[in-house]
């Protein structure tokens, strides 16, 4: 148990951390709202309130992004046993995983290539 | 020694109860907050936390590669596109609460009530008449862990399979880019820096943009037509949309200001081309 | 406590190396070949300007598809006669595969043409844009856009990722012909597939009715992978082992419950009849048929058709041959249902890609009947069936692709009233090809059906060909109203014009009808390529 009392330590100086950070600012900070301060933009037009039909959508742009970190979070479970038995599978285990990942960098440049992962 | 080893794999370690008895009731928390939540975005996160708990579940019962998974697909990927098609949707878009089928909510309850009892017996079954052999024991695994033999099995046995995943991945992003994204010059949008080129090499009527229109201090109207340096009006500034103020009530207001009358916006402010636009 | 420890000293020993089973390359190369190909093309897609991409495409496709046909040519002059396993017991590469290799390929190249060609539908068959929603003003001007008159229609020409595509539901098709085990099979089922639904949501023209043909497919074909892969688990459990020679293994002497073999099984055969649009699981056929790009629904017909059948013929006989007495009886049902639902229902048609839906449902259940023959004469019968019916299908669909007017093509049956007086060519070869579905001698369709039935009959099945020669029968009459409506009925003064196509789309309507012929005359080749051997059973 007492080679365990430095992580335990390492957590609750991280908690301790945390806390004191997040508590700093609200406690010690001046506090003078007035009504500007207190709304959306400080400048320009009030946002107008989303349509009753459909209210907050969002674009089909992230549809990308998601199909993206899909795919890699998909390679990503199959990186995992392979990191932990690649010395036992040897040169061939590492010429299947970089063939697997060229095969996905084909994907990637593609959606990269074609702008899809520009934001515009 | 194997009745030893039996009896260590079956009782638990204080560490793994910790686990449990902060997990469990979490994962069940999460588990029936995802039912009762109003707001399907927070069904959806408190699903999230569900099944964080029940992934780090199965890494304290020796299933590192389980728990993994788990969180990487599951709390991931799934939960993502979840969340996801719940923003497409719209996530204030509200369910419809009428019983298309009629009886589903009784042969739901039914189904629910047997699938609960057929796992509840799966469970009784297993311990009490099954013995555990665990997955990290010599017998289990050859004293490989788990995760080392799914991988020794993925890139030797099953190596086919596994490349032919990467075809199936390959497919999923270009379907995603060919359902889900406009190429930017096939919807004839250019860029600022085109669109610059292209006004000074004189392939738009201008260089600069259309002059705004015309507020003065006594009109905050966008109505009012620009004035040039000559005190004519600029036809430019005039919009096709918007009825412009009559010239008659500009020099009533010029006057009023200037002292001083102009003639010549009469003439830039033609009463038939403003009798076509307001019709 | 001491096996804890000499746990822990195992797992601290340098692992053992893990030896792998040599590859075959030489057998599996024509897969390789055209999955590699697909790759290729996505990389092409990447990085290639938009006016070089059809071209680059177009010839990359072919020369994969003569690529791996020359090294399967190639192979086959020196292959083992009983086949190989390679890949770890993963693809079996035996004669029936080879054949249905050789035969996807050689469809798929007279597909590949007809969705490459850009003269019947100006720009191609396929939207230049499919995310521009349908409707909107840059959808009339991408669906416009490309016609020769135009100045900049370069920018409206079709969505060249079909072509990568294509290709990789070709390579699943053939990986899922050959799968010897469930698992690569059950890959393989989505690498045809995911492809096959998103292409059919491309079509140029009418696009509301192909994104919806298209989701019909995806969320019935999601459901029909479901139930496969239920019944791959509930066989593991019951053989601890998905390969398929384990499985039979395990079926033909064990005392096991049978519940979860029965369940398992069931599950599975759904699953691939799916595919295959075996009635009664044929819901989605006529939809996505008629909503798919013309040249596409070519493809899905012919092809999906083969790689289904080609999987229910390998499942059937390697891995569930020692129960053919449990489920004979049901598929016997199917088959009939299937041949019922496609000839009675087909009749009713009026939309003539519907009506090739259907008779697609008749021929399903002819071919079930071959598949459910375990005998060698059976397993050679169906594979002469799935060539003879895939390059019909092919031409058929070239042909109702060229019938015209305004909206693109004329699929009502009343539009081809009088096409003979339009067109003598056209109609002639369309009832031809109609005749062949029928199964009238001299075209290969005649052939296809007897070797069928014949060795249904040898084997004891004389009543379900009863049934099976009354529904060609039935659907017999459909293909033949058809016809009398092209001769003899008067065109209508402002009906659709015959567009005369392309060399790709002429190339490919060709190879169809000269196939058909030459099967239909001197089958006599083919049949013995057919039956050159069994599956590999190991």
């Amino acid at each position: 148990m007492g080679s365990y009392l430095p992580l335990f330590l390492l957590f609750v100086l991280a908690a301790a951390f945390a806390l004191f950070s997040a508590l700093l600012g609200p406690l010690v900070g001046p506090r003078r709202y007035n009504r500007a301060k207190l709304e959306a933009y400080e400048c320009g037009i009030e946002p107008s309130p989303q349509p009753i039909v459909g209210g907050g959508r969002v674009p089909v742009a992230y549809y990308l992004t998601a199909m993206l970190f899909i795919l890699f979070d998909i390679e990503m479970v199959f990186l995992y046993p392979f990191a932990v038995s690649a010395d036992a599978l040897g040169f061939f285990g590492l010429v299947e995983i970089v063939l697997f990942i060229s095969t996905l960098g084909f994907a990637y440049a593609y959606v990269w290539r074609r702008g899809g992962l520009d934001w515009n | 020694m194997i009745t030893l080893a039996q009896d260590v794999q079956n009782t638990m370690s204080t560490g793994e109860s910790i686990a449990f008895w902060v997990l469990g009731p979490l994962a069940l928390f999460g588990a029936l907050g995802m039912i009762f939540a109003r707001n399907a975005v927070h069904s959806a996160l408190f699903l999230v936390l569900t099944m964080l708990s029940l992934g780090v579940t199965y890494m304290v019962q020796q299933a590192p590669f389980l728990g993994f998974v788990q969180i990487i697909v599951y709390t991931g990927a799934v939960m993502m596109l979840f969340l996801f098609v719940l923003m497409l949707v719209g996530k204030d878009s509200s369910d419809s609460v009428v019983e298309v089928l009629r009886g589903q909510r009784l042969a739901a309850t039914i189904l629910g009530v047997g699938l609960a009892a057929l796992i509840v017996t799966a469970i009784a079954r297993s311990l009490t008449e099954v013995t555990p052999v665990g997955l990290q024991g010599v017998e289990a695994n050859g004293g490989h862990g788990n995760v080392e033999n799914l991988g020794r099995s993925i890139f030797t046995d099953w190596l086919f399979a596994f490349e032919l995943t990467s075809a199936l991945l390959i497919t999923a992003a270009v379907g995603a880019m060919v359902l889900g994204f406009v190429d930017r010059h096939t919807r004839g949008r250019k860029t600022q820096r085109e669109l610059v080129e292209m006004r000074f090499r004189g392939e738009h009527d201008r260089p600069s943009p259309l002059p705004g229109p015309g507020v003065f201090a006594t009109s905050t109207s966008v109505a009012t037509p620009a004035l040039l340096p000559d005190g004519s009006v600029a036809p430019e500034s005039l919009s096709r949309l918007i009825d412009s103020v009559g010239a008659e009530d500009l020099d009533e207001e010029r006057e009023a200001i200037t002292g001083s009358a102009h003639g010549a916006e009469a003439r830039a402010l033609n009463p038939s081309t403003r009798e076509g636009e307001s019709s | 406590m001491s096996a804890l420890v000499t746990a822990i000293s195992l797992a601290q020993d340098p692992p053992a190396k893990e030896t792998l089973a040599p590859i075959d390359y030489g057998a599996i190369m024509p897969m390789l070949i055209i999955l590699g190909a697909a790759c290729l093309g996505v990389l092409f897609e990447a990085l290639l300007p938009r006016h070089q991409r059809w071209s680059a495409q177009v010839a990359l496709t072919l020369l994969a598809l003569v690529g791996a046909g020359v090294t399967m040519a190639f192979y086959i002059a020196d292959a083992p006669a009983d086949g190989t396993l390679t890949l770890a017991g993963a693809i079996a590469v035996d004669r029936p595969a080879l054949f249905l290799w050789g035969t996807l390929l050689a469809l798929a190249l007279g597909a590949v043409l007809m969705i490459a060609d850009r003269t019947v539908e100006p720009g191609g068959a396929f939207v230049a844009q499919a995310a521009i929603r349908p409707g909107t003003v840059q959808d009339r001007e991408q669906r416009l856009g490309a016609h020769p008159d135009r100045r900049d229609g370069a920018r409206f020409q079709m969505q060249t990722e079909v072509f990568p595509l294509t290709l990789f539901a070709l390579g699943g098709m053939m990986v899922f012909c050959s799968a010897n085990d469930l698992l690569t099979m059950f890959i393989a089922l989505e690498v045809l597939s995911l492809p096959l639904y998103l292409m059919c949501g491309l079509a140029r023209r009418r696009r509301l009715l192909s994104q919806e043909a298209a989701v019909k497919y995806f969320l019935l074909g999601a459901f029909a992978s479901a139930f496969f892969l239920y019944g791959l688990a509930l066989l593991y459990g019951y053989a601890g082992s998905v390969r398929l020679a384990d499985i039979a293994n395990a079926a033909a002497g064990s005392d096991r419950s049978d519940t979860l073999l029965f369940g398992g099984m069931a599950l599975l055969i759904v699953g691939l009849l799916f595919k295959g649009s075996v009635g009664p699981f044929h819901a989605w056929t006529p939809d996505v048929y008629q909503g798919a790009p013309t040249p596409l629904t070519g493809f899905m017909a012919a092809c999906t058709k083969v790689a289904a059948f080609g999987g229910i013929l390998r499942v059937l006989s390697v891995g569930l041959e020692s129960t053919q007495w449990e489920w004979r009886g049901i598929m016997w049902g199917v088959a009939i249902v299937s041949m019922i639902i496609g000839a009675v229902l087909g009749l009713t048609q009026t939309d003539i890609k519907r009506m090739i839906a259907y008779s697609s449902i008749a021929h399903a259940g002819f071919l079930l009947i071959g598949a459910i023959v375990l005998t060698p004469d059976g397993l050679s019968s169906t594979l002469f069936y799935l060539l003879a019916y895939g390059f019909t299908t092919v031409a058929t669909f070239g042909v109702i692709s060229l019938v015209r007017d305004a909206d693109g093509e004329a699929t009502h049956l009343s539009q081809w009233a009088g096409l003979a007086k339009r067109s003598p060519l056209v109609a002639g070869v369309f009832t031809f090809l109609l005749l062949a579905l029928a199964g009238i001698p001299l075209t290969s369709g005649f052939i296809g059906k007897f070797v069928v039935f014949s060795a249904a009959l040898s084997d004891g099945m004389a009543p379900l060909v009863v049934i099976a020669l009354i529904a060609s029968a039935v659907a017999a009459f459909f293909y033949l109203r058809v016809i009398v409506l092209m001769y003899f009925s008067e065109p209508a003064p402002d009906g659709p014009t015959v567009t005369v196509p392309g060399a790709f789309t002429t190339a490919s309507i060709t190879l169809g009808v000269v196939v058909t012929l030459l099967l239909g005359i001197v089958p006599a080749f083919a049949l013995d390529w057919a039956d050159a051997g069994t599956f590999a059973l190991r």
